[in-house]
């Protein structure tokens, strides 16, 4: 099954005074289950499209389904529900609210969604359980090493139950363990739970693990790799 | 959930938080208590005026207080006196006697409103005696007796024991004179009593002020014949509140008679409590203007240097009314917390204040002018409170749209490559 269907994708920044073509009509179709990462060099257009594909920003032109539904058409108000509901992010940096505690940071989204409370516990409980961060749920972010303020955000992203995970080059800050550890959990989540994965990234440490790699080149796919591993 | 994240949020810049606070609170503060001292001072103003001068329901000939013509008179007083007397509501009533006329001395001579009171009733009435300042009070047994205020008395160079002549018209319009002897020297800390009013027995005035022949023997006339008449009837109640309901009951016992209740008496008393009134407002709309300043830069820059969690929060799916009530929530909070610290200090200011009052004799003189004391006791009415409570209120409250629009119309890509 499909979860991201990108049809002719074309991005134009600035099309009335300097147009930059961020993307020249992008075809890419991931399947649930996958592992994938969507490499590139700078200004190739890697953001844009995982800006897109998360329901952040919209096409110039072209259309994209994101579980059956064509975000295209929808308002901004619509598409935060949408992202809420569909999408779990994971970015770089400033992923969690320094305010809350790890347990209350994994519980955010579900809040949102007004989710019984049993409910939240139970899923946040096994979350933090599947992060290893089971003893830290009382601690700020603040109190954490980046790693595991990594892992935090792959356990708020998760508890919504997405229909995949946006990874915006998540182990950029972090050092090689804490990016191995952070790779193997998600890694193990996604061969034992079959969650989606798609990543932009630069790090060769992610793009070695990947068994999907997309390569963007000019705002155009160059190379779309699948791995047998 | 958002209430937590909005107070925690508070506490991130626990300076910046703490310093917002404290200046909102002392804003709050420096405004209750000057707000609690112009009220102290209308609020002594008027009861000043009604202990010492009005009372709070005055009854006269109707025609009387256009030119105070004695000839304009009351009759049948002592019945009215009984009757008045007889009320529940009523502490002490008097009648008076009054003249327009003039005092003289053998250096100089002065225009006064000439004040015969019975001593005894007056007593309970104004409690005049309280304002004497050297000298005696009337004694019952003494005649042609008269209470200076210690201005006049420099005006016309005289001192306790001096005699001076008190010019004026009897009834019939007959210009009459008698000398008075002075006993008592009086300050009420009202320029314009003090300078305006002398005081004699109403006896001693009536006896000149009453030809001693009449030939009609309507009521009028014989009111006259037997010296009971008054120029006015003054009023003392055990509550102000009374005063309406009084003064209704009055106008229906006394039909024919005017019935005034103090802000009729003393028109001054309405304009100046306006006065105040607006004023005040003044004040706190300036303390809003300045406090709504403070409150946008502080929470300008608290959503300015969160660009990038805003837009971490709106990409995972917090909507824009959650981050806008959020941020409008930390500024209310903000508030919430400094107001009632102010008004806390303020209140036990006042508190403190209220018995001992303010001591202005420094400026006396310039107060006195204005009828005012010279100790202020601060008063901080309920009401008062509550304005400058809302007030915060909506001075926050504005203040948080406009950052909270900022924070809404932030965009989430932006913000997250933002460095």
């Amino acid at each position: 099954m499909s979860v991201i269907v990108a049809k002719h994708l074309t991005k134009i920044y600035n099309p009335k005074t300097v147009p930059v073509n961020a993307l020249r009509g992008v075809d890419l179709t991931i399947e649930k289950g996958e592992f994938t990462a969507i490499v590139g060099p700078s200004g190739s257009g890697k953001t844009t499209l995982l800006n897109i594909i998360g329901g952040l920003d919209k096409p110039s032109d072209g259309s994209i389904r994101v579980d059956n539904e064509d975000i295209t058409q929808l308002s901004d108000n619509e598409l935060i529900d949408f992202r809420q509901k569909k999408i779990g992010f994971v970015f770089q940096s400033y992923n969690l609210i320094p305010v809350l505690t790890v347990e209350e940071n994994t519980e955010f989204v579900m809040l949102l969604q007004k989710r019984p409370k049993a409910e939240r516990e139970k899923r946040v409980a096994e979350l933090l359980d599947s992060v290893g961060l089971s003893d830290k749920k009382t601690k700020r972010p603040n109190q954490l090493s980046g790693g595991q303020q990594q892992r935090v955000a792959v356990a708020r992203a998760l508890a919504p139950k997405p229909a995949f995970i946006l990874a915006d080059e998540p182990t950029a800050n972090l050092d090689s363990a804490s990016a191995s550890n952070l790779l193997d959990i998600m890694e193990k989540l996604n061969r034992e739970e079959g969650v989606t994965f798609v990543f932009s990234t630069h790090d060769q440490r992610v793009i070695d693990r990947a068994r999907r790699v997309v390569t963007l080149v000019d705002g155009a796919i160059g190379s779309d790799e699948i791995r047998g591993n | 959930m958002l209430f937590k994240i909005a107070w925690r949020n508070i506490w991130r810049s626990r300076i910046r938080s703490v310093v917002v606070i404290l200046s909102v609170a002392i804003g709050v503060w420096a405004l209750s208590f000057v707000l609690s001292f112009s009220n102290g001072i209308t609020y002594t103003y008027i009861s000043n005026a009604i202990r010492d001068q009005l009372s709070h329901l005055q009854l006269h000939n109707p025609k009387f207080p256009e030119d105070k013509n004695s000839k304009f008179f009351l009759t049948d007083v002592s019945k009215k006196l009984d009757t008045i007397r007889q009320m529940p509501e009523v502490e002490a009533t008097t009648a008076r006697a009054i003249a327009t006329g003039m005092v003289s001395s053998a250096r100089t001579a002065s225009g006064v409103k000439i004040v015969g009171v019975i001593p005894a009733s007056e007593m309970k009435v104004t409690h005049f005696e309280k304002n004497i300042k050297e000298g005696e009070y009337f004694k019952e047994d003494r005649h042609n007796e008269i209470l200076l205020s210690e201005r006049t008395a420099e005006k016309l160079k005289v001192k306790l024991r001096s005699r001076v002549v008190l010019t004026f018209q009897n009834l019939d319009g007959d210009i009459t004179t008698a000398a008075f002897r002075v006993v008592g020297l009086f300050s009420t800390g009202n320029m314009i009593t003090d300078e305006g009013s002398v005081y004699v027995k109403a006896d001693d005035l009536k006896k000149n002020l009453i030809p001693q022949t009449s030939e009609s023997d309507s009521l009028a006339a014989q009111s006259v014949v037997s010296q009971d008449i008054a120029q006015e009837i003054a009023i003392y109640l055990k509550d102000a509140k009374l005063v309406g309901d009084v003064k209704k009951k009055l106008q229906a016992l006394f039909p024919g008679t005017l019935v005034e209740d103090y802000w009729q008496l003393s028109p001054d008393i309405e304009l100046y409590e306006t006065q105040i009134h607006t004023s005040n407002n003044i004040i706190i709309i300036i303390f809003m203007l300045a406090l709504i300043f403070g409150i946008i830069n502080t929470m300008l820059m608290a959503v300015l240097e969160r660009y990038k969690e805003l837009g971490m929060l709106m990409a995972i799916g917090m909507n824009k009314v959650k981050i806008f009530t959020m941020i409008v929530l930390e500024t209310l909070m903000l508030g919430l917390v400094a107001a009632p610290l102010g008004l806390g200090l303020g209140l036990l200011t006042v508190h403190l204040l209220q018995d001992k009052g303010i001591d202005l004799k420094a400026f006396a003189a310039g107060l006195e002018r204005f009828g005012i004391s010279t100790t202020i006791f601060p008063v901080l009415d309920p009401g008062l409170y509550a304005r400058i409570a809302l007030a915060v209120l909506i001075t926050t409250l504005l203040a948080s749209l406009y950052p909270a629009r900022k924070a809404v119309k932030l965009d989430p890509v932006e913000a997250l490559h933002k460095i």
